[in-house]
């Protein structure tokens, strides 16, 4: 399958003869490093390899459009509920920079005790079946080929039925998953005995499949009372994981720490989050670290979110991370919105690139509170360690309690969570291995009569397991073809083919917008007359999503989202396809020779002059540059000092620039100018332009002008237009 | 729910760990770390359940629901300590058949009788 920038990904292909689709690579991808990577006119000091083809932070423009990438992997995690809506999201994130894409599994697959097959519709997330791995993969690929990077797929080998995920994902070619038997115990109250002897399993197929390991331990984070008291406990939990991933078969680099900086200003975040980074890295050396961004403290304000975010991301640069993983700045309102996954990259990258090369400006003071206080933690984790030993062990220790609490360890608020041991979901079903037990497949953990002897795999008898021959992996395609994509894509893509197109956020034709509004009101008045209004704006069910007091009788601003119930012919559209520019060279050979003079003011009663010398002088981009000669008269010029310029200079290019007034002066101007400079003769010669802020094209031309030109016109755009009307062989 | 609650008594309590390097202090980190979950590990090396061998079912060319059901059953008959895999593999080398025939065989309820005391003793 192959990706064309410019058409949409076709879902039906991705969907076509995936029961012959294999995954063209497996295991874990990290970005390659180009130290001192020289880009337009800069060096990167923490760059990676450029990619083909993306879309630049938006200030890239001013740099010759450059895309610097971070030497790091950035995840997003995706969750809409449909993958197949997930998959267009992810090319646009993979656009934006994304190259780790995490997707989180439907409410409940972790208390489902086996695998799920088809594709139906799951709740804060998608059921993970075979079918939708192998779409997602398939349509991956040929991201990956679009933009020139691989992508790393992930999800979740946590729950019941670890080991039959591990195996599907190390099958079907998924790059990373999270595991972590602490996450059954303490957060989904699974059997612990179960939880641990399948974790080995499943932790011991992710070893041999190459996929990266990520931890649960930010959980923790997630659901304290007050995170940053829980730092030593983390520690405490992440050893745990790790000890026992390494028992387990797996190596130091491909298990990653999963980490958050525990607090959000205005707590004086780096104060408290420093220490607990530094610490980590310390005690954990050689493993690899995923820095993930804060959502405890997050809510509906997405300014407020972003900040955080940035925050997290500079703890990163002042410590490591090997993978930035993204939270979505609305996240704290509602499940994640298409674009908002696309900001929470940009957060990330917008900041590892301002921040490149930090490590050779500034360094973490050693003689200042940061070494003590790093040390303090580690002291307070060995002290929870030894305490879990004198209980009689793990088991004992979280049927005593002892986790989650909301105490800063040694103090206990006796919060924590505590576990029967020979309880939780899923207990009474470990069974202990007979002496003869054997498993003839590979990548399986403990006690088999079949262990891997002398060269011959275990499955060698038989002619291969699944994992030496994929042919005989068993493919399922649908359970239930009502709840199936098929089915779900019947009706957005037949309004696609017949021509319309409807908003969305998350879902193909959700028809859900969002609209912003002051109200100069008290806070529960401005909220009914935000809700008043979004309803006579048209929008159905409409919901307060995030509220900001500005003043308390002054006013408040609301986010307001609601459906538009509403579609759109596309062809019926007025669209006006950007005409292309032409190159500075190819423009400065036309104007040069000719010595053509350009007259341009401000005119009627405006004192504005700062668009007009954007357009014109060479310090800004303008078009002097290409030998233009031009005569620039000032603010508030009449029309008649206007044409008289034009006539002394034998200009034969006019730009007005001129403000939009309410009584349509602009309007009048423009008319009057067409009318004068025919009046004197003029107009024939003469290519006649109008800008400013609120100018369109269309409105020029009304008004008998030749162009208009808006807000974000570059001197560029302007001289493109000038040489092609011009120019005898390029106008028509 | 959870322990008894206690102050924070880190001040005497970090008597025990005070005196030691940063790098003794991070070896006694780890040394606890892989004492505590040396049990855990034990446990896991001597002990299966019904995901296990499922997970070697779909390795050994089995869909999930095949697995799923072979090895309930194999459960209830009070075989799972002998690996599903194993079963079926010396079901199949008894009657030579191929493994996927062993379990469909199984599956149409056939054969269970042969299982019985199947994969006794060590290999």
């Amino acid at each position: 399958m192959k990706l064309t920038p410019d058409e949409r990904l076709d879902l039906r292909e991705v969907l076509r003869d995936l029961e012959h689709y294999r995954p063209r690579r497996k295991g874990w991808s990290w970005r390659r490093r180009r130290p001192d990577h020289a880009l337009g006119p800069f060096v990167y000091a923490d760059a990676s390899e450029d990619l083909t083809r993306s879309v630049p932070l938006p200030a890239a423009h001013s740099f010759g459009g450059i895309d610097p990438q971070c030497d790091v992997v950035v995840t997003t995690e995706i969750a809409s509920g449909r993958f197949e809506d997930d998959l267009r999201r992810m090319r646009m994130a993979a656009w934006h920079g994304a190259d780790h894409l995490m997707v989180i599994r439907t409410t409940g697959q972790s208390h489902f005790d086996g695998l799920i097959e088809g594709t139906p519709e799951g709740v804060g997330g998608i059921p993970i079946t075979r079918k939708q791995i192998r779409a997602t993969r398939k349509a991956l690929d040929a991201v990956e080929d679009e933009i020139g990077r691989p992508i790393d797929f992930h999800s979740y080998v946590s729950g019941l039925a670890g080991p039959e995920m591990a195996v599907l994902f190390a099958e079907e070619g998924v790059n990373g998953a999270h595991q972590d038997p602490q996450y059954n115990v303490l957060y989904r109250n699974i059997n612990m005995h179960r939880s641990f002897v399948e974790a080995a399993e499943a932790k011991r197929v992710l070893a041999d499949g190459g996929l990266l390991q990520i931890d649960g331990a930010h959980n923790a984070n997630a659901t304290a009372k007050e995170a940053w008291k829980v730092t030593p406990e983390l520690l405490v939990q992440h050893a745990v994981n790790t000890a026992f991933s390494r028992a387990a078969g797996l190596p130091p680099e491909r298990i990653a720490l999963s980490t958050v900086p525990p607090t959000a200003p205005p707590a004086p975040k780096l104060r408290l989050d420093l220490p607990y980074a530094v610490a980590l890295r310390r005690v954990f050396a050689g493993y690899r670290f995923r820095a993930q961004q804060n959502t405890r403290y997050i809510e509906s304000d997405v300014r407020e979110a972003t900040v955080t975010h940035v925050l997290d991301t500079l703890i990163s640069r002042l410590t490591s991370a090997d993978i930035q993983s993204t939270i979505t700045p609305d996240e704290g309102r509602n499940i994640p919105w298409h674009y908002n996954n696309v900001a929470g990259v940009e957060t990330a990258r917008q900041t590892l690139m301002g921040l490149d090369g930090l490590d050779q400006l500034v360094a973490l003071r050693e003689d200042g509170p940061l070494d003590g206080q790093a040390r303090e933690i580690v002291e307070r984790a060995v002290l929870f360690l030894e305490e879990i030993e004198a209980s009689g062990g793990y088991y004992a220790a979280v049927a005593e309690g002892r986790f989650v609490d909301s105490g800063h360890y040694p103090e206990r608020a006796g919060d924590g969570i505590a576990r029967d041991p020979e309880g939780g979901v899923g207990a009474g079903v470990v069974r202990r291995r007979a002496p003869g037990y054997g498993a003839p497949v590979c990548s399986h953990f403990g006690h088999n009569v079949y262990a891997e002897e002398g060269g011959t795999k275990p499955c060698a008898s038989y002619g291969g397991c699944t994992l030496c021959d994929p042919t005989k992996i068993r493919y399922v395609d649908e359970l239930d073809t009502e709840d199936s994509v098929e089915r779900r894509l019947e009706k957005p893509l037949g309004e696609r083919a017949a021509g319309l197109l409807r908003p969305e956020v998350e879902k193909a034709g959700d028809g859900v917008v969002c609209v912003t509004l002051f109200l100069p009101e008290r806070p529960a008045v401005a909220r009914a007359a935000a809700l008043e209004l979004a309803r006579r704006m048209g929008l159905r069910e409409p919901e307060v999503i995030h509220a900001r007091l500005l003043h308390p009788a002054e006013g408040s601003v609301f986010e307001v989202k609601g459906i538009l119930d509403e579609a759109v012919r596309v062809a019926d559209l007025p669209v006006a396809e950007p005409e292309e520019r032409l190159a500075h060279a190819e423009i400065e050979a036309f104007v040069r020779p000719r010595n053509l003079h350009v007259v341009a003011a401000t005119v009627g009663e405006d004192e504005h002059s700062v668009g007009m010398q954007e357009i014109l002088d060479i310090k800004h981009g303008g078009i002097e540059r290409y030998g233009f000669r031009c005569h620039y008269l000032g603010t508030s010029v009449t029309l008649d000092a206007l044409l008289d310029a034009v006539e002394r200079h034998d200009a034969r290019v006019v730009l007005i620039s001129t403000i939009v007034t309410h009584h349509d002066v602009h309007r009048e101007n423009m008319r009057r100018l067409h009318a004068l400079a025919a009046e004197r003769g003029l107009r024939e010669r003469l290519v006649l332009v109008a800008g400013g802020t609120q100018v369109t094209d269309a409105m020029a031309r009304e008004a008998g002008l030749d162009a208009g030109f808006g807000r974000g016109t570059t001197g560029q755009d302007v001289a493109s237009f000038v040489v092609r009307r011009l120019d005898p062989d390029r106008s028509g | 729910m959870g322990s008894t609650p206690r102050e924070d008594d880190f001040a005497t309590r970090r008597e025990s760990v005070r005196g030691l390097s940063d790098r003794e202090l991070h070896a006694r980190f780890w040394e606890l770390a892989e004492r505590i979950v040396a049990p855990l590990v034990e446990e896991a090396r001597t002990h299966t359940s019904p995901s296990i061998e499922r997970s070697v079912l779909l390795r050994m060319g089995f869909g999930s629901a095949e697995a799923k059901a072979l090895v309930a059953r194999m459960d209830e008959a009070g075989l799972l300590g002998h690996g599903a895999g194993r079963l079926l593999l010396e079901l199949s080398e008894r009657r030579g058949i191929g493994v996927r025939e062993a379990g469909l065989a199984l599956l149409e309820g056939l054969h269970w009788d042969e299982l019985e005391g199947a994969g006794g003793g060590e290999r």
